[in-house]
């Protein structure tokens, strides 16, 4: 992992204390107060300087503080360890040895985080600051080196902008791909009085959480994204579209824009130029289909968020009618960077078509979830082995789902597939706003599917007849199929009514809405055959085809499914197999996930 | 009403586009969309009562009828569906005796559930208000709604 | 070559390639419509934005990624479209299979069954089989509304009910709620639709192209293939929209706008669209009608013509000419007051003949034509839209003229600013920039004043003044006596109010002004029409799209009455009667050897004669002046007094009562002719069946009568009498045949037969009268102020939901459901003052009488003015409003009189 950033060199000695939305939930902000009252208590005000952060992605290891230089992570900190950290490391300076991370696979605490498997193979350019400037104070992402990125540009022309963009190979994070500098370009052709800015910051993809973590971590870093874009394509209002789910992110966006406000960054004649720039927040009210570009300039102006087709494009017709640009918080975070060490640079990274790093939401089955940032075209094996750690609890690889709703399923025989935006396409899975979730042989791939499509069933917004209707009926040949009546027959009508769909939806919600259907379909038809012909879940995730019967021959008698019985409904003694009365299961499946040794079936 | 109601349109420009975050900030000050506040928005932004409800109802965060003392929120994401999300879902629902977007009888929760709040890391979750509860458990659902207010 | 044709390519690929052509800022749908290249669809409707939804028109094209509809994209040079791929049919019928798959579609059930769009298209697609299985639940229609019903369970959820609602009509009623497969189109607050704001115009029932919605009283009564459509022109306000009557076994099913057709482009109103069956209403009068002994008898028509004829014979012997008078109805087609006013012309040998324009817009014809050389409205409906700034003073759109107000309403939503001087807060005001709740009877001050911040603040057009107008320097001097500062009280509202009135006119031009009876229904209201004159000509708007002064005519054919000549001192065309030449070629052409040249005398004289004896016969065709007239106590009396009076009309009326002699004539939609709308269009009304009884068309009694007095009229049609003899002897309708005006009708002036019509008179400036006349003019109180007796304004109108005395509306299914009663509208404070609860009954006493209405409270009324309608008998304005007529043209002031109001104990 590459040190973010100049990290305030002469400062000396810090503690950082990880206050994201994860972290916080599990009292970060009592760790916080608790860090300063005992190190005021222990004199060392003046010395060490205590700072909250943003999230640095360990979230499963979370609240996580690090005391810096010596990159000391501590890891599941409560509030009672504070004081044991103080007076060990900060003024005795030595390690609490049992908060240290441990690494899964070896069994040894990890002194240095620079050191962790989790951070090794990953390239931070997008995350740089996240977890080690405070994201509340804009001098901290100046001294690492902020707003030198839009000073620069705006030292340039318009299309020396753009030509840099194109040099770096840019494709937008959103999920389609598209090269920025060329989106920017048509942005930039448009002539009129007035043009817009927009940041997708309508992170919807249930799994995917890159964004948050950046605006929580490092708004500024967008910010200045966007003035860049602003300058590039003559616009001189933005508006930065926050989903309602995301209270943090969007206090410290808007805490962001008043200090940037203050300081003059934004506002007239921005840094000396002739250049005007201002942005608002706009605040989502829940629905995933805002995340499309139309529907998120709908949502803005005031509108049902329905998507328009497409053309004419927002660059020549976006909001309010005016040429828009839109790119997500992922793409922002980026372009700094691109400005200040040069597209060529940027272009290092990555593979030929796939230039850059990737952030990746790691969740599911997995040791280590959270958010790692990877150069393009690392293999899935090392995201999952190596920073993920491995799927936990000795169960196998199953498959990675990536792209949310819209994407599909990489299995286990392209486990070694280097993820870009080509490779992802070509196996039926996309890279999306990069949601990866790993599952497991407890995963049933039919429930994976009709799990994705009650999402975007429920989030279609009904304007078009393919993505109402037709992904209402793909869900109800799901359940069909998972409740065990579907027929074959019907199994051949969801992938034509998938491909029907795909074609004929009009905004990308409906066109990929059935890719978590084809996609298993594709890879895993045997298990929707097992469900159709002979009335089995082999992963025991669909309730209506468990018997709820323990398997003598593979029960070894241990209880554990006893104990985890929430309804009294095992009857088990020492050394006997364990029975399920039926009349009092809640079929809560409860027993199953706590067997090791697929004995009920 | 109308007091509050001014108060929250003081805070804006009277046009099309401050719909939405008008509407929050009524949800905000009522804890739902009452018919007479949604009708004051619709004058206040210059366009028909209809429009103001057809906005309304496709945007998930908004209620159409009072809720409850606190929200119970049980997410659903796919982080926390395959970390058995379900299951806090339908354990939740059997402590209050209530559906989603219900609100129990002596009004001091409702239950919402939502498709992610980006907590994946901490799947599965529920929040209690503005409280994240991450990594649940069934077994810790009662003692988490014991603790919310009354 | 021309740039902004563009060239395409369709199904290249496959067999029949096309190359066609189209203009820059097509769509590809509008090009291949253009062309005639068939595409499917189902939400697109022509006269609504695009929507995209339906998935139907999508098409392949070369180089753009999927399947994009044609409907939303733009066509640009060199595209190679194909329109009919294996892959498009696939994904068209699977979308048709999921319509019908999640919903209730049978067609066995449904009144659309023939003409339904989704029928037509699964037909057209093959769709033989449904391969989806569905959780469909049905939900319970909605038919709390007296005219529509709504079926959600046959909604495609297309989206055109909601555009028609909202983009087209403007009434904001419906929307698309929820989202996904939850959609349902939805009212506020999601209530039954009678509980809601609709104004049941069913401009959605209309677009609708499934049976989702559909005419409530049109159920069971014929199918598609089962109707013919005939078109003809609505019957009810000066719009003139027109419709298409569908008809079954000679009976009107429904009604529908004609969607191409000028000037209203498919829109119709409630009352065109479901006011139709009164014609079949058994109140009709059948037979002619005799007075006898205190009582009426069936007379033949032989018994009833001899004895009219002869009695006016006596009458004119023993009084001469001028003892016989007649008003002509504006409500029937042009030919019949044509031959009504000849019939008083030739064969009575007076000019006493008038028509209901006396009662509304008399100022308007007298004031403009002084003002601009013509009195008629200068520009078009199809303006409105266009205009970008308007000036809408007494004129209450929504209600009186709702599909003039949709204009009204699309130019506000096309980004036009919208002045509102009105002493209600009426509908349109809601969607102004800004609303003058003006004083009643205020209006030449406001003006004025308005007139005197333009010359002062120098923002008047200089170089129109001077090059189109005369009497500037006159008009300059007078208003110089109206300073904001000093009118301020008479009008009721600041000074700064008037002068950012004055300023907003100023800064966009042209600018457009709407009136109607709140100008001209006044002691003053020429001088008020000729102010509205003064404003428009002194900003140099007059002659230009979207300027103009625009009076809205209130009756049907009160243009055509008036352009026919049933006017005291009018030939047909505006040729005076006392213009020599005009006498000599009206006298050739009927042949005849005299012509009264004497001015006659005008409706309220009429009456009044009656009364004092100076008007024996009185001959009154299609009014009801017992209840429209101001005081109906002294005009039942003067009806009484008169010596014999003739009525000819369709129904028994409050005005029948008084009659010797009463005519049953054809109605609307019996009779084949011509109506005039305020645009001076004039458009072809047409038969669909015969009069009842042995009811007879009006221009057919007329020449039986002429008959008795040795004329004998050759012409037997509606067309013998407007093609050889109407539009032969009057030079602005000329070039109208009725050749011409089988769809689309004709705006006069029309001087020839390849003439194009008028879309807009005094085109750039030059005015009919060579310069436009600036007339200096003073305000003038209404003749009745309030006082401690009687502290409140009554101003009078119309409302939605019934036209005038309720003759025809009153007989329609539905339209007394929707309104039942007369109210007496009130402003909270006046409510509050004297303790008066909505809903409460009350009465209302002038000088003249009383009426005893429940209360409407409503803050669209300022304090100290209250409103009422004249559409009930009981509870009739009338009772109540003051006969004092403007000087000239004899129109009453029906818009302000004094009244109090008492809570009923």
């Amino acid at each position: 992992m590459e040190p973010a950033i100049r990290l305030q060199p002469g400062k000396g000695r810090q503690v950082l204390i990880c206050r994201g939305t994860g972290c916080e939930s599990q009292k970060a902000n009592l760790i916080f107060a608790s860090l300063e009252k005992e190190m005021d208590k222990a004199g060392l005000n003046g010395s060490v300087e205590l700072k909250f952060t943003g999230c640095h992605g360990l979230c499963q290891m979370g609240p996580t503080i690090m005391v810096m230089p010596a990159g000391t992570f501590y890891c599941n900190v409560t509030p009672d360890d504070v004081s044991e950290i103080v007076e060990m490391d900060l003024v005795k300076g030595e390690r609490v040895e049992r908060l240290l991370f441990l690494d899964p696979k070896t069994k040894d605490r990890v002194l240095d985080y620079r050191d962790m498997n989790f951070f090794k193979p990953q390239r931070r350019i997008v995350l740089r600051n996240c977890g080690f400037i405070n994201p509340e104070a804009i001098d901290d992402y100046l001294a690492a080196g902020g707003y030198e990125g839009i000073k620069k540009a705006l030292k340039m022309t318009q299309q020396e902008v753009i030509d840099e963009m194109k040099r770096s190979g840019l494709r937008g994070r959103g999920g389609g791909g598209f090269p920025t500098g060329m989106k920017w370009e048509f942005a930039n052709r448009s002539v009129a009085d007035q043009k817009y800015i927009i940041c997708n910051a309508d992170e919807g993809d249930p799994g995917a959480f890159m964004d948050r973590a950046v605006l929580e971590g490092d708004p500024h870093s967008v910010l200045e994204g966007m003035m860049i874009g602003g300058y590039t394509i003559g616009a001189t209002k933005a508006y930065v579209y926050v989903r309602a789910e995301y209270p943090m992110a969007y206090e410290r966006t808007v805490l962001a824009i008043d200090q940037a406000r203050e300081r003059g960054f934004l506002g007239k004649n921005i840094f000396g130029s002739n250049f005007d720039f201002d942005i608002k927040v706009k605040l989502g009210a829940g629905a995933f289909v805002c995340g499309e570009e139309t529907a998120l300039m709908g949502s803005i102006e005031g509108k049902r968020g329905m998507p328009m087709p497409r053309p004419p494009f927002p660059a020549v017709k976006g909001l309010f009618g005016k040429p828009t640009n839109i790119n997500n918080v992922e793409t922002f975070a980026n372009i700094p960077v691109i400005l200040t060490r040069g597209g060529d640079w940027f272009a290092e990274v990555g593979t030929e078509k796939s230039k850059g790093t990737k952030v990746f939401a790691l969740a599911g089955k997995i040791t280590n979830s959270g958010l790692v940032e990877i150069p393009m075209g690392t293999p899935l094996r090392t995201i999952v082995e190596d920073i993920g750690g491995g799927i936990p609890n000795k169960r196998k690889f199953k498959a990675a789902q990536t792209g949310g709703p819209s994407g599909g399923c990489l299995p286990f025989n392209h486990y070694d597939v280097p993820m870009d935006y080509e490779n992802l396409t070509a196996l039926g899975a996309i890279m999306g706003s990069g949601r990866l979730i790993i599952t497991d042989e407890n995963t049933c791939m039919v429930d994976m599917a009709k799990f994705f499509l009650t999402f975007t069933q429920k989030e279609s917004c009904g304007k078009c007849v393919p993505c109402r209707l037709g992904t209402k009926n793909m869900l109800e040949i799901l359940t069909d199929i998972a409740n065990g009546k579907g027929t074959m027959a019907q199994l051949a009508q969801l992938t034509e009514l998938a491909e029907d769909v795909k074609a004929g939806s009009l905004c990308g919600l409906g066109q990929t809405a059935p890719n978590p259907a084809l996609s298993t379909v594709r890879h895993f038809r045997e298990e929707y055959e097992a469900h159709i012909l002979r009335h089995e879940c082999p992963a025991r995730v669909c309730v209506r085809l468990l018997k709820f019967e323990v398997n003598a021959d593979k029960c070894t008698k241990c209880g554990t499914c006893y104990k985890a019985c929430p309804a009294e409904a095992i009857t088990w003694r020492k050394k006997e197999v364990a029975t399920i009365d039926k009349e009092k299961c809640i079929a809560c499946r409860s027993c199953i996930l706590a067997c090791r040794f697929h004995a009920i079936d | 009403m109308r007091e509050k109601l001014q108060e929250v349109f003081a805070r804006h420009h009277g046009s099309r586009d401050a719909l939405i975050p008008v509407l929050q900030e009524i949800q905000g000050v009522f804890g739902y969309l009452p018919p007479e506040a949604m009708d004051a928005a619709a004058r206040f932004c210059r366009i028909s009562p209809v429009e103001v409800y057809g906005v309304a109802t496709f945007y998930a965060q908004f209620k159409f009828d009072p809720v409850g003392r606190n929200t119970i929120m049980v997410c659903q994401g796919t982080a926390c569906h395959v970390m058995g999300g379900a299951r806090i879902l339908e354990e939740v629902m059997n402590q209050l005796k209530v559906q989603p977007s219900q609100t129990t009888e002596d009004g001091r929760f409702t239950l919402e559930t939502v498709a992610c709040i980006g907590a994946c890391a901490l799947a599965p979750a529920m929040f209690v208000n503005k409280d994240t509860h991450g990594r649940m458990k069934p077994e810790k659902i009662a003692e988490i709604l014991n603790g919310a207010g009354n | 070559m021309n740039n902004d044709i563009i060239s395409l390519t369709v199904n290249g690929k496959d067999f029949r390639e096309k190359k066609i052509q189209g203009k820059k800022g097509q769509t590809v749908l509008e090009v291949f419509r253009d062309n005639g290249i068939p595409v499917p669809t189902l939400c697109h409707h022509p006269k609504m934005p695009p929507y995209g939804g339906c998935r139907l028109c999508i098409v392949e094209i070369e180089n753009m990624r999927g399947l994009p509809p044609s409907c939303t994209t733009p066509a640009t040079d060199g595209m190679v479209i194909s329109t009919h791929t294996e892959r498009l049919a696939r994904v068209r019928k699977t979308v048709l299979e999921l319509l019908v798959a999640y919903g209730d579609h049978n067609c066995l059930f449904c009144e659309m069954n023939g003409n339904c769009e989704l029928q037509n298209l699964v037909y057209e697609h093959g769709v033989n089989t449904i391969r989806f299985k569905t959780d469909f639940v049905p939900r319970p229609k909605d038919e709390s509304n007296p005219m529509i019903i709504r079926d959600q369970n046959k909604c495609v959820l297309c989206g055109r009910c909601v555009r028609a609602c909202q983009n087209v009509q403007v009434n904001g009623v419906i929307d698309v709620a929820a989202r996904g497969s939850n959609s349902f189109i939805t009212t506020f607050n999601n209530t039954p639709l009678m509980d809601s704001n609709c104004v049941s115009c069913g401009e959605c029932v209309q677009s609708c192209p499934v049976g989702a919605l559909t005419e409530k009283k049109a159920n069971g009564l014929g199918r598609a293939w089962e109707t013919e459509k005939v078109r003809t022109t609505c019957t009810y306000c000066g719009v003139g929209c027109q419709q298409w009557l569908h008809v079954k076994d000679g009976r009107i099913t429904k009604v529908t706008g004609v969607e191409d057709g000028a000037p209203n482009k498919g829109r119709l109103c409630v009352k065109g669209r479901f006011g139709y069956e009164f014609i079949y209403s058994e109140d009709r009068l059948k037979t002619p009608i005799i007075k006898e002994n205190g009582g009426f008898r069936e007379a033949s028509w032989d018994e009833a013509l001899d004895l009219v004829a002869s009695k006016f014979k006596e009458i004119i012997a023993k009084h001469g000419p001028d003892a016989v008078a007649g008003t002509s109805s504006s409500r029937s087609i042009n030919e019949d007051s044509y031959q009504m006013q000849k019939l008083f012309r030739t064969a009575f040998g007076t000019n006493n003949i008038d028509n209901c324009a006396r009662v509304c817009h008399a100022p308007t014809v007298a004031g403009l034509a002084k003002s601009f050389g013509s009195g008629a409205m200068t520009n078009s409906f199809s303006d409105f839209a266009k205009a970008k700034m308007i000036l809408v003073i007494g004129c209450n759109a929504t209600e009186a003229h709702p599909v003039a107000g949709t204009y009204l309403k699309n130019a506000v939503a096309n980004g036009a600013e919208m002045i509102v001087a009105d002493p209600r807060r009426i509908e349109l005001a809601d969607l102004a920039a800004l609303h003058v709740p003006l004083k009643v009877g205020s209006d030449i001050a406001f003006l004025n004043a308005i007139m005197n911040v333009l010359i002062n603040e120098n923002l008047y057009d200089k170089e129109y003044v001077a090059s189109c107008t005369d009497g500037f320097e006159a008009l300059k001097a007078k208003v110089m006596e109206y300073p904001p500062e000093k009118v301020a009280d008479i009008v009721g509202v600041s000074a700064e109010m008037i002068r950012d009135v004055a300023r907003r006119m100023a800064s966009v031009k042209p600018a457009l002004l709407v009136y109607t009876l709140g100008i001209t229904e006044h002691t003053c209201g020429m001088n008020n029409v000729m102010s509205c004159a003064n404003v428009q000509m002194l900003l140099g708007n007059v002659g230009f799209e979207g300027g103009g002064v625009n009076p809205i005519r209130g009756q049907n054919n009160v243009q055509g009455a008036c352009d026919m000549g049933a006017l005291p001192n009018l030939f047909p065309g505006y040729q005076r009667v006392d213009d020599p030449k005009a006498q000599e070629k009206f006298k050739a052409a009927w042949k005849v050897k005299s012509l009264p040249d004497k001015p006659g005398i005008m409706l309220p004289e009429m009456l009044e004669g009656c009364a004092t004896g100076k008007i024996k016969a009185f001959y009154i065709f299609g009014e009801n002046l017992a209840n429209t007239e101001p005081d109906i106590k002294h005009v039942e009396h003067c009806l009484e007094s008169a010596e014999f009076l003739v009525c000819q009309d369709n129904f028994p009326t409050e005005t029948t009562r008084f009659a010797d002699v009463i005519f049953p004539a054809a109605a609307w939609s019996e009779d084949n002719g011509t109506f005039a709308s305020s645009e001076r269009r004039v458009s072809r009304v047409r038969t669909v069946s015969k009069a009842p009884g042995i009811a007879k068309p009006n221009w057919w009694i007329f020449r039986e009568l002429a008959r008795r007095f040795g004329q004998v009229w050759e012409s037997d049609s509606g067309k013998d009498l407007w093609d050889n003899e109407i539009s032969v002897l009057s030079p602005p309708f000329a070039g109208i045949k009725y050749s011409r005006i089988e769809e689309d009708g004709l705006q006069w002036p029309c001087p020839t037969e390849t003439h194009p019509g008028t879309p807009i008179m005094h085109k750039d400036g030059k005015f009919t009268c060579g310069r436009g006349q600036f007339q200096a003019i003073d305000w003038t109180p209404p003749a009745e102020v309030p006082d401690k007796e009687y502290p409140f304004v009554l101003c009078t109108g119309r409302r939605l939901y019934h036209y005038h005395t309720r003759t025809q509306t009153g007989r329609c299914e539905g339209l007394n459901v929707l309104l039942g009663e007369e109210t007496v509208d009130m402003s909270p404070q006046d409510a509050k003052k004297l303790n008066i609860e909505h809903g409460e009954f009350v009465r209302v006493r002038s000088r003249r009488g009383e009426v005893k209405v429940k209360a409407k409270v409503t803050d669209k009324m300022q304090e100290g003015n209250v409103w009422m309608a004249f559409h009930f008998r009981e509870g009739c304005a009338n009772w109540l409003t003051n006969p004092v007529f403007d000087l000239v043209t004899k129109t009453a002031e029906y818009k302000a009189c004094a009244v109090q109001v008492e809570k009923i104990v």
